[in-house]
């Protein structure tokens, strides 16, 4: 029997859940682990922006593990929800910050296709996340009018905390989970599964 | 619908399915094959696929979970509901009310008709609520399963399909589980994976019995089949009735125990919170060494909480006194989920770990960890990812490691829940000897046989309460059962329960 | 952690959640081209008033929310006001420059972000997901399939919040807490998500199969247990707003507080 191994490149219902359900697991754990956050924004140095990128975490580790168009999108879209209905402090402001990170982030997987899912487009989609948030930050955060020096070490950290934690770290992450076994689940079958039958 | 002899009939045709990644497929040419109207038991050890197979015939594998599977012929029924084995996993709506809509809605009913027919499946299952807009969360894991049969029954199904519906239940849950189900089962078909089989073997005619490699190796009426496969339902760690008497009355009546007189435990006054309330409290207790304290109680009723308080994991007032050098050393502590305790990526350097962290010597640690392989039957499975285990594995690796550092108490939540016979005994056997050895243990549990056979020391907690305190002779379990009194204590005491 | 945190019937609970999305999105549009401070600092005045109104939340925890927006406003003024571009300097420490411009574009900021803390905890402590959802579906189209995936999704939640404090516990005893220095720090965070996103995806790709196997199609119409309608409580909405939004512009005209009227021109 031939079975031609055609894999569906649409979100499934699984696909769906399971990339909201690990954007909503990010905004949780770093809620939880207590307001580092805030703490680092209160000195003005910029210190903040550094790990300004794990807010756009979820976009390129739903990419890397679901491997499918949307995903990334629907997974920054959703945690700027999340922050909207349980009342974050950015609320509203977040949902468009959200869905402009989740487009950058988004066109990074597109522009090659949706064929590579490896470390240097989880990095490139990890830096557009934050090149979107720096647009807004343009208009809504008066960024340009910072002075220079500042708003050098603003953008420097930001897209260096990005590349990090936003674009290493979650292709890091989705190793780890592909070692417990659990991306079968969620993972289409694969050719050679299929050519076990045949034995 | 039809007559007898044309009723219709179901089934798979020489399936063949590979697991992902695997490089031998797992059925091969498999055929079953079932009727309207019958009530099936598909049973086997843990792995040889009978979930996958349930699955399979439902259709759900392939078209909601992706899988590679062909089949000369596939006759799947149209008309069917699923009881999964994850209480917490089969709703998808925050309230009760709302999640059996959810079905209505897939069906098109009409929203005016809906309030009815929710309190109607609810009333076939006997969760009565007054007001069906409850907190699905705030129920126990017996209610959610019985939710699961309503939402199911929502479907108006032929057949029903259950994949280890009671496995993640406590007694009482299960036994509520089984009577919602006889009573809804009439006219129509089973299909039953199931792993405790002393109550649903009343309603099922015929069992199913699957080997290791997936191929079928018994299959008739449930009496001649229970009968002649005796030896296999051991083997596989089935629960089958009678498995505990099976297994107490082969143990090897170990020596008296050591009476050791030295206490090892002392509470005052001690409280522990959660969430900022005190959530379990005990006016005075003490624990002597070499004893096994049976920690029981309904659920929510604080037993987790003191045990975790005990490890001082959790806020405490009061005084709990260790009698012992290091007590953060010496007490060991095993949680209900295995999973959460893992922190590393192999089986050896999981048992590694904590010798590694106290930078022992090298030689002592490779020492220790190749002994604890061989005694929890590990070996063969050094390599692989903790996670990637099988429950029994996962179980065996999580004390395996709290034992690493030579542990002079024990403290276990649960450690039996959701595990088969043969893992579950393997277990007790361990724990025994730790006890001979010393070792004081201390387990929360709700399995009503090893209050009985195994504990020395039975307390009951309620709404946070020590409610009752029972010592009893020590001795191996079998002269337990011979003390009426004693026996009559632990009754009543699980009865409540 | 639950859920449902509003308490009793609240007319701003009723409103449709669509619409009040829609018209609260849109406010932060009109405010991002606002550049008169004397605008801010009357409509932060009055979102604040409304805020304090509305009597969805316990007074006590409204008072606990109100201090965190305050604080984040704070935080969110800093970097502007203490190093801001400007000329008509009023201190100067080390890196430090405040000017007037970088203190009107930083209060600027500071009262933005209030303005917005205060609509978006209106918005939180009156809308529930499962009515916010269903109003998307029946009003804004939404597919079924994003919209009861969201809502499964949040049914974890309280599961989740209860795990991570599990795992805590767990890698407490296991001495993965008590281990120091940068790699600990990293192995303990890695180990954090990845046991919670073990769990998380095995439970959604469950959750999933079994609303699958409760027939739920991605395609096909159905019916809904709740219809999410309008009710005049939508009109006093808008009025409410629209008079809120209108004051704020009159009154700066009429009672300007401060001489910035426009915070980016350069004095």
């Amino acid at each position: 029997m031939n079975q031609s191994v055609k894999v569906s490149r649409t979100l499934n219902l699984t696909d769906i859940l399971v990339t909201i359900v690990v954007s909503l697991v990010f905004g949780l754990i770093f809620r939880l682990m207590g307001p580092v956050y805030d703490l680092f924004k209160s000195f003005g140095l910029q210190m903040d922006a550094l790990i300004y990128g794990i807010w756009f975490i979820a976009g390129p580790f739903a990419a890397v593990l679901i491997r499918k168009p949307g995903a990334a999108f629907l997974a920054e879209t959703v945690a700027a929800l999340a922050e909207v209905l349980f009342g974050g402090s950015g609320g509203i402001v977040n949902l468009y910050y959200g869905l402009i990170q989740g487009l950058f982030s988004e066109a990074i997987f597109a522009a090659v296709f949706y064929r590579r899912f490896s470390l240097i487009p989880a990095i490139l989609s990890g830096l557009a996340a934050s090149a979107g948030s720096l647009i807004l930050d343009v208009y809504y955060g008066y960024l340009t009018d910072l002075a220079g020096w500042n708003l050098t070490l603003n953008i420097v950290f930001r897209f260096i905390g990005s590349a990090l934690l936003a674009g290493l770290f979650p292709y890091v992450l989705v190793k780890g989970l592909e070692k417990t076994g659990v991306t079968q689940l969620i993972r289409p079958v694969s050719k050679e599964d299929y050519d076990v039958l045949n034995k | 619908m039809c007559s007898i002899n044309e009723r219709t009939r179901w089934g798979v045709t020489e399936l063949r399915l590979a697991f992902p990644k695997q490089k031998e497929m797992h059925f091969k040419d498999l055929t079953f094959r079932y009727t309207e109207g019958e009530k099936i038991l598909l049973l086997g050890p843990s792995g040889c696929g009978k979930s996958t197979l349930l699955q399979v015939l439902s259709g759900l594998i392939p078209s909601s979970v992706p899988m590679a599977i062909k089949a000369k012929k596939k006759e799947i029924p149209s008309n069917w509901g699923f009881i999964f084995q994850d209480p917490e996993t089969q709703f998808c709506m925050p309230y009760v009310d709302e999640d059996i809509a959810f079905v209505l809605e897939n069906r098109k009913i009409a929203r005016e008709k809906m309030p009815d027919l929710i309190n109607h499946y609810l009333n076939l299952v006997g969760l009565d609520f007054p007001d069906p807009h409850q907190l699905i969360h705030s129920l126990s894991g017996g209610m959610k399963q019985r939710l699961a049969i309503a939402g199911v029954l929502a479907l108006e199904p032929d057949i029903l399909f259950l994949d280890e519906p009671t496995a993640l239940l406590d007694p009482q849950g299960t036994e509520d589980f089984w009577q919602s189900l006889q009573k809804v089962s009439n006219n129509r078909t089973l299909v039953i994976v199931e792993h405790k089989i002393d109550r649903v073997i009343e309603f099922v005619d015929r069992v199913v019995l699957f080997g290791n490699d997936g191929t079928i190796i018994d299959d008739g009426p449930k009496e001649r089949v229970l009968k002649q496969q005796k030896r296999r339902l051991v083997e596989d760690g089935i629960w089958y009735p009678g498995a505990w008497r099976d297994h107490l009355s082969q143990r090897i009546q170990t020596k008296k125990l050591p009476d050791y007189q030295a206490t090892v435990l002392t509470l005052d006054r001690f409280s522990v919170k959660r969430n900022g309330h005190i959530k379990c409290s005990i006016d005075s207790l003490m624990i002597n060494r070499g004893e096994w304290v049976a920690v029981i109680g309904k659920n929510g009723a604080g037993k987790s909480t003191l045990l975790e308080g005990l490890k001082r994991l959790l806020p405490t007032k009061g005084k709990c006194i260790w009698n012992l050098t290091h007590p953060e050393e010496a007490v060991a502590f095993v949680f209900q989920n295995p999973e959460f305790q893992f922190v590393t990526d192999r089986v050896d350097d999981e048992l590694a770990f904590s010798l590694r962290i106290k930078q022992c010597p090298p030689d002592l640690i490779r020492r220790r960890v190749c002994e604890m392989l061989q005694k929890f039957a590990l070996a063969s499975v050094r390599g692989n990812h903790p996670f990637q285990l099988s429950i029994g594995q996962k179980r065996r690796l999580s004390v395996a490691t709290a034992l690493m550092e030579q542990p002079q108490v024990l403290l276990l939540d649960e450690p039996t829940f959701g595990q088969d016979a043969k893992n579950t005994f393997q277990l007790l056997d361990q724990l025994s000897e730790l006890q001979q050895q010393g070792t004081t243990i201390i387990m929360v549990t709700h399995e009503l046989e090893i209050v009985r056979h195994y504990a020395t020391r039975v307390l009951e907690i309620d709404a946070g309460r020590l409610v009752s305190n029972a010592h009893r002779d020590r001795g191996s379990g079998s002269e337990v059962i011979g003390n009426g009194h004693q026996m009559d204590e632990g009754e009543k005491l699980v009865s409540r329960n | 952690m639950d859920i449902k945190w509003t308490r009793g019937k609240n007319w701003l609970a009723e409103i449709n959640p669509s619409y009040k999305l829609l018209i609260i999105a849109a406010l932060f549009i009109v405010f991002l081209c606002v550049d008169n401070l004397n605008v801010m600092i009357w409509s932060s005045l009055f979102f604040l008033i409304v805020y304090l109104m509305h009597r969805s939340i316990p007074v006590k925890l409204s008072i606990i929310l109100l201090f965190m927006a305050l604080l984040t406003s704070l935080f969110s003024m800093t970097a502007m006001t203490l190093f801001g571009k400007g000329t008509h300097l009023l201190f100067q420490f080390g890196l430090i420059r405040i000017s007037t411009e970088s203190l009107a574009r930083g209060l600027m900021l500071g009262l933005r972000s209030f303005t917005f803390g205060m609509l978006s905890l209106i918005f939180a402590t009156t809308t529930e997901p499962v009515p916010f959802f269903y109003s998307l579906m029946q009003q804004c189209r939404m597919p079924v399939r994003f919209a009861y995936g969201f809502l499964a999704a949040f049914r974890m939640l309280p599961m989740m919040a209860e795990e991570f404090q599990i795992l805590r516990q767990a890698l407490k005893v296991r001495g993965l807490s008590r281990a120091k220095g940068v790699a600990a720090t990293y192995n303990r965070f890695k180990r954090y998500c990845l046991t919670m996103l073990v769990q998380s995806i095995r439970r959604a790709q469950r959750t999933a199969v079994a609303m699958e196997a409760k027939r739920f199609s991605m395609t096909e119409a159905r019916t809904f247990y709740y219809s999410i309608g309008w009710s005049r409580y939508d009109f006093f909405f808008s009025l409410l707003i629209g008079f809120t939004v209108a004051a704020s512009f009159i009154l700066a005209v009429w009672i300007p507080l401060t001489p910035f009227v426009h915070v980016l021109d350069q004095y």
